[in-house]
């Protein structure tokens, strides 16, 4: 397995105003797998990533990446191995910082070589031009940041992704093409995926396997098989599945609310 | 108050005449870059119907939508040959006119409510006020109005929501809201621009639900500006597919798989679809000729 949760739990506050954001997660993702957490706003899916990529220390439970148990404090080798790509391309790029700053600065935490070489051919594996390398975020389209923000993600190297929500801020025709280049990139590498979406499609596009979260627990997790013929287990997944087929009046006289 | 909304109307227009009839509108804005031409030549009728606007970021379909409550920003300037309303000339009609149109016959509502709704007045009052700046009555009929409108959009516990600020209700609370307080004037048309894309799907559905309901028991006509094709053309009875300020193809909804246009073949095969593979999606490929081609830029009007 080259990622495997268990017991996962993540709260904020304490005492009485204390939130249960995550409670007793469990997953494993096999090397080179996709796997994607679907679930509504507040439901808990971006807080795992943000526990397992180190932005949030304050977590219980085990968290395992190829073999090496992490712990809350992580080292800079061992942040190496996992990146993560917003869902802002507009907020998640420095605006004063070139596209070379940007790609150069992990490089040189990382203490890289052959930063020169690794940018251009970067750039060229996400599909910009050695034209881009010079430009700031403000003079790329939504589409051109994420794949710069992608960029930023590989160039390290890592064997893990994490994207949350990579193309939601982005038009559909622009999120077929972050889709592809995620999807041969994944291929290329041999890279290992969580992808966090609200957009079951999207979701499902990507990933052979989906955890379905709400409020904090993961209540399910089904194959794309699943997936296809929307045969499954809990009435709250059947839900999510029927209001992503678009406008049904008649359905939606039995929406319920989970607790 | 009153008599400004009667002014220069028609009284009770015949049912087959469209609510709003836009001919050959356009939009333009002059920028620090040079003019910016938003919105180029657009004609569509709208009758007491579920209208769809879809295309992507930058093809005048929100700018469309302002249009025709002319709040198009200052540095832009509205042309049509014709923008009537209910026998009124959007295009003639005075400030004043205007303003009294505005929020009471044709309403709008924005994408998110998070910045639409004024942070330091309770949302009931905001409501309130909706109605009081539009009939004349009492703060405590309007109160009144306020929470049955509330209970209208499935808010439970009207009374407490009343008092509650914008940033303590959730997104799908607040959007609802925004609803509530357009629809509390009883408007004839309502623009909804994005009304339900912050939102989590199913909320988005039951969102939509409530303009569904206004649409059947007021004979509304509502235009539902969105990026979403799936969703728009599932809700409403026509589309219009909208790039690079033009209409590209008016559909009706059922018949979207029977699209004619690239564009709108392009955007339908690049959704991911639940019952996809997971082979690369099409890419979309846009043919500069679509802007400049005649036959689909009056919508199918003449």
């Amino acid at each position: 397995m080259m990622i495997d949760i268990k017991d996962l739990c993540i709260t904020f506050g304490a005492g009485n105003h204390q939130i249960h954001a995550v409670r007793n997660a469990n997953l494993q993702v096999a090397e080179g797998d996709s796997y994607g957490l679907v679930g509504e706003s507040g439901s808990g899916k971006s807080t795992i990533l943000r526990a397992m990529v180190g932005i949030n220390a304050r977590w219980t439970g085990s968290i395992e990446v190829d073999g090496n148990t992490l712990t809350p404090k992580r080292t800079v080798a061992s942040r190496k191995h996992m990146q993560m790509v917003f869902q802002d391309p507009y907020g998640s790029l420095h605006p004063r910082r070139t596209v070379d700053d940007t790609l150069s600065e992990p490089l040189v935490i990382h203490k890289m070589d052959k930063r020169e070489d690794r940018i251009i051919r970067i750039l060229k594996e996400v599909g910009l031009g050695p034209e881009f390398r010079f430009r700031y975020p403000h003079q790329l389209s939504g589409g051109q940041r994420q794949r710069v923000a992608i960029a930023r993600a590989l160039i390290l190297e890592p064997r893990v992704i994490l994207l949350d929500e990579p193309t939601s801020a982005l038009d559909v025709s622009v999120q077929a093409e972050i889709l592809n280049l995620l999807s041969d990139l994944r291929k290329t590498h041999g890279l290992t995926y969580i992808m966090v979406s609200h957009d079951l499609a999207v979701v499902g596009h990507l990933c052979s396997k989906i955890a379905v979260m709400n409020r904090g627990e993961i209540i399910e997790e089904i194959t794309e098989e699943q997936m296809r013929t929307g045969e499954v287990e809990h009435d709250y997944t059947r839900q999510l599945w029927t209001a992503s087929h678009g406008y049904d009046r008649a359905a939606l006289e039995s929406f319920r609310e989970f607790a | 108050m009153n008599e400004m909304f009667t002014t220069g109307l028609s009284s009770e227009p015949p049912t087959d005449e469209p609510l709003v009839s836009v001919r050959d509108l356009h939009v333009r804005f002059s920028t620090p870059k040079g003019p910016v031409h938003a919105v180029r030549g657009v004609s569509f009728d709208l009758g007491r119907e579920r209208l769809g606007i879809v295309g992507e970021s930058g093809s005048g379909k929100s700018q469309t939508g302002r249009a025709l409550l002319r709040l198009t920003a200052g540095n832009g300037s509205i042309n049509a040959r014709k923008m009537v309303f209910d026998g009124l000339n959007l295009m003639r009609a005075s400030e004043k006119t205007m303003r009294g149109i505005r929020g009471s016959r044709i309403s709008m509502i924005m994408q998110d409510p998070k910045y639409s709704l004024n942070p330091v007045l309770t949302v009931g009052a905001q409501i309130a006020e909706s109605c009081r700046r539009h009939e004349n009555i009492s703060k405590a009929d309007a109160k009144k109005r306020a929470l049955a409108m509330l209970e209208t959009v499935r808010i439970r516990e009207p009374e407490k929501v009343y008092n509650l600020y914008p940033h303590q209700v959730s997104g799908g609370m607040g959007q609802r809201i925004m609803i509530a307080m357009m629809l509390i004037t009883n408007p004839q048309v309502m623009i909804a621009d994005e009304p339900t894309s912050a939102l989590d799907v199913t909320v988005q559905m039951q969102v939509l639900k409530l303009l569904d309901d206004m649409v059947r028991e007021r004979g509304m006509g509502l235009v539902l500006i969105s990026h979403d094709l799936q969703l728009v053309s599932s809700f409403c009875d026509r589309v219009l597919v909208m790039y690079g300020g033009r209409i590209m193809e008016t559909l009706d909804a059922k018949n979207l798989d029977q699209a004619q246009h690239p564009y709108t073949k392009g955007l339908l095969n690049c959704l991911p679809r639940l019952d996809g593979t997971h082979d690369d999606l099409p890419v979309l490929k846009r043919d500069p000729a679509w802007l400049t081609e005649p036959e689909h830029a009056d919508g199918g009007l003449s």
